[in-house]
């Protein structure tokens, strides 16, 4: 037990962040707002020489093997200076590919992945928001040696940038349990696909994609057929849980520029810092954010070393969608008038912040999924051993 | 980063709970009920039978008190982690093994060697226990404008004033006082530690009574005591050994005992208990027709506690993890202070909602639920964000020394 950064820790954390801050000032997330593919190709390379994409993958496919606790601290970072980035959708689809893939998909992938040719997405979420299997309606039919999709998916990550992307479609009607769905590994680019921009509050780039008569053939097909539930499961918290060390890192960062702000803007003769009702917010930011990250950094540990961890994830996303919410919108007290200015960079976090407490589970719906492990299960829950209780030897 | 124990502390959490099972008898039990003294739980110094004492006989043959200090002074030179894991079993059974409390770490840093051969062995023991002498009736946040005075006469020191909330000193066998030894200098920097045995002529202890435990409150409820007490010095002399660390420098050495106060196994579970039995009793009960735990309003609840609840864990593994590193906290301890007992109240309040006018049934009511645990603990909750420096001081200090903001000029 020891929930410091250990010094390698630090290292990685101290490099991403001098590399970021020479490399990605808040100019280059405000002009990728309106760019049309909305990330710059030369720091995504950039960041491919320094290993990111690459990080959790195997080294036989062009990766470092490193866990995932590492790769939370680069999107705490890149979090922390609103990279405008494919990161977070590119690395969630290709962990997924590295785990559960066969190994000519990942042969086919990954390589590309880890030297920053290569962009990906998944697609889970359909008209009902929530994570859930039977929110899944997009129908893929056998048909020879190929697959045929048909539907639509909303809130695509980086569509248009995309080569490929990971989609969640039902190949058997009638779910019964979890099955039906499977996982399969599409051409962003193939025949019948079309999707149209969402206009976000992050101005992101998130898409409604439509697949008309989609044909997939059947070795892109990741996992087994109809028992995609649990490695899609598996891909939506740990995307879930990068999501959360990515708004850390922004929240981290929001409350950092309100404290320093404070410290030299004076209102009635002194900086408004030098006020308790300032310093108590700015200590509550500290703590709520600090609180998020050891949620969100045991959820990792644990899914690095092979834990159960869906509830761990859960109780990270649902502080976070609070605290971050809370840190951006005491930010923005702190700077009054000023805060609300485009010039000013802060609305760029502000934006981004709270819109990624809307992303991956909102705070109903990860609380629900801890009071089913707590209250819909046997046994006497104790703090600090696993819920669903397990049997104690 | 590693959330885990050890094969060797997994090993030794389930000896302990075995050990627990076995030792911690109807008779020992017995013995506990309705005292709430110190901590969570029972000690040797504060057993009120030969049931407890034998308990903590057996539990020093383990080796299990005071793993984490040295061996020449009576410990085990272990590490912190591996005393946390047995302080939180323990602690879970109302046993707080934990007696060193924070005046052994303060005089390991500070005391002279002769205090340290002296002290701890008895400390860890049990045999000795430090009631803490920092507030008195002009102060509470504001413990640097203490006024309590002790003068150095040849050998001696010579203390007068009075000190206020001094919990346990009608049971513990020595105080760690704060006194102004020099009050012409900046109030900081006139103040020193006495270690002052009880007994000493010209000490007079009187009981406080609060709003706690009245009816008795069962184990395991509340956070302390419904005595605490006002202590009087009278030409109290002591001698000039007694005094901890430097003179004038008692400040700094206050703050050790102290900072390790707001952390650690009893602090956590004070804060975290209700959250664990409410889980736990909305499983299993219902009202008539009404079943709480299908009460969507409720579940959501739920998990927001336990959420706040792991997050109160998870700081105290951080306060573990950066005393095992030898570290000092800079904003940790504070930051952790703030947030377990504002958690622990808003458990409190939110269960009170839960159950609605059950809530307020006391231990010995008819209809009372758990023996009224989750009332008592609408009174005993937030005394935690009030005693050791306030959840508003922690804030300041969190705001100055973490994050660096300025001090606002004095009104």
């Amino acid at each position: 037990m020891d929930v410091l950064l250990d010094a390698d820790e630090r290292m990685l954390r101290d490099a991403a962040r001098a590399f970021l801050e020479a490399e990605c000032p808040p100019a280059t997330a405000r002009k990728m707002e309106s760019d049309p593919l909305g990330y710059p190709p030369d720091l995504w390379r950039k960041v491919a020489g320094l290993g990111w994409q690459g990080m959790a993958l195997p080294e036989r496919h062009g990766g470092l093997d490193l866990p995932l606790v590492q790769l939370g601290i680069i999107l705490e970072e890149a979090g922390r200076a609103i990279a405008p980035l494919p990161l977070h959708s590119t690395i969630v689809a290709a962990l997924t590919i590295a785990k559960d893939g066969a190994d000519a998909q990942r042969e086919a992938v990954l390589p590309g992945v880890a030297r920053g040719d290569t962009v990906l997405t998944w697609a889970f979420t359909e008209q009902d928001p929530r994570f859930l299997p039977e929110t899944v309606k997009m129908r893929a039919k056998a048909d020879g040696g190929d697959f045929v999709i048909e539907g639509v998916k909303l809130f695509v990550d980086n569509f248009a940038a995309a080569d490929r992307c990971l989609v969640a479609c039902r190949t058997a009607p009638a779910p019964t349990g979890n099955a039906g769905l499977s996982l399969f590994l599409v051409d962003a680019k193939s025949p019948g696909i079309s999707h149209t921009p969402l206009v976000t509050l992050a101005k992101d780039r998130q898409s409604e994609v439509v697949f008309r008569n989609v044909r997939v053939p059947r070795a892109n097909l990741v996992g087994e057929l109809h028992q995609g539930w649990p490695v899609i499961e598996r891909m939506l918290d740990r995307a879930t849980a990068l999501l959360c060390a990515q708004m850390l890192g922004a929240a981290r960062k929001d409350a950092e520029m309100a404290i320093e702000y404070s410290k030299y803007r004076e209102a009635f003769g002194q900086p408004i810092g030098a006020f308790q009702s300032i310093q108590h917010i700015c200590a509550d930011m500290i703590i709520w954010v600090d609180g998020g990250c050891l949620l969100t950094y045991e959820a990792l540990w644990k899914m690095d070393q092979g834990l159960p961890a869906s509830v761990e994830v859960s109780q990270a996303k649902a502080f976070c969608n609070d605290k971050c919410a809370a840190v951006a919108r005491y930010s923005q007290t702190i700077h009054g008038g000023i805060g609300f200015m485009m010039e000013l960079d802060l609305q760029l976090w502000f934006r981004r912040i709270s819109a990624w407490t809307m992303r991956l589970g909102a705070t109903f719906e990860h609380r629900a999924r801890i009071a089913r492990a707590l209250l819909d299960h046997p046994g006497r829950v104790v703090l600090g051993r696993p819920v669903p209780v397990v049997a104690e030897d | 980063m590693d959330f885990g124990f050890t094969p060797e502390q997994e090993a030794l959490r389930r000896e302990v709970r075995a050990f627990i099972k076995e030792h911690v008898t109807p008779a020992v039990l017995a013995e506990m009920e309705g005292h709430n003294e110190g901590l969570i739980g029972v000690t040797r110094g504060t057993s009120r039978g030969p049931a407890v004492r034998e308990l903590f006989d057996k539990i020093q043959a383990r080796g299990w008190l005071g793993i984490s200090y040295p061996k020449e002074y009576g410990g085990q030179g272990g590490d912190r982690i591996t005393q946390y894991v047995v302080e939180e079993e323990f602690a879970r059974a109302n046993v707080n093994v934990a007696t060193a409390g924070s005046s052994a770490p303060a005089i390991l840093a500070a005391g002279t060697e002769e205090q340290k051969r002296y002290y701890i062995p008895r400390l860890l023991a049990g045999e000795f226990s430090f009631a803490q002498g920092f507030t008195e009736p002009r102060g509470g946040a504001d413990l640097a404008s203490l006024q309590c005075r002790a003068v150095r006469e040849g050998d001696e020191y010579v203390i007068n004033g009075q000190k206020m909330f001094t919990s346990g000193a009608h049971y513990c066998t020595h105080l760690y006082l704060m006194v102004r030894t020099d009050p012409k200098a900046p109030k900081h920097k006139g103040i020193s530690v006495l270690l002052v045995p009880l007994a000493t002529p010209g000490i007079t202890v009187r009981p406080l009574w609060t709003m706690q435990n009245n009816p008795a409150a069962p184990t395991r409820t509340t956070y302390g005591q419904s005595r605490t007490n006002e202590v009087f010095f009278d030409d109290v002399r002591v001698p000039a050994t007694a005094l901890l660390g430097e003179e004038n420098k008692g400040w700094t050495i206050g703050a050790i005992g102290l900072n390790l106060d707001r952390v650690g196994a009893a602090r956590y579970l004070i804060s975290v208990h209700r959250d664990e039995d409410i889980v736990n009793w909305i499983k299993e009960n219902r009202f008539d027709g009404y079943t709480p735990a299908d009460d969507p309003a409720i579940r959501d609840k739920v998990a927001e506690l336990w959420i706040e609840a792991q997050v109160c864990r998870l700081m105290t593994m951080r306060s573990m993890s950066i005393v095992e590193h030898g570290g000092h906290f800079t904003y940790e301890g504070s930051a952790e202070k703030v947030w377990s007992p504002e958690h622990g109240v808003r458990t409190a309040e939110t269960i009170s909602q839960m159950l609605g006018p059950y809530g307020q049934l006391l231990n010995g009511s008819l209809r009372a639920i758990e023996k009224g645990i989750f009332a008592h603990q609408v009174m005993g909750a937030f005394q935690s964000g009030i005693n050791h420096g306030s959840v508003q001081v922690m804030r300041d200090q969190v705001a100055r020394r973490g994050l660096g903001l300025p001090r606002g000029r004095k009104a």
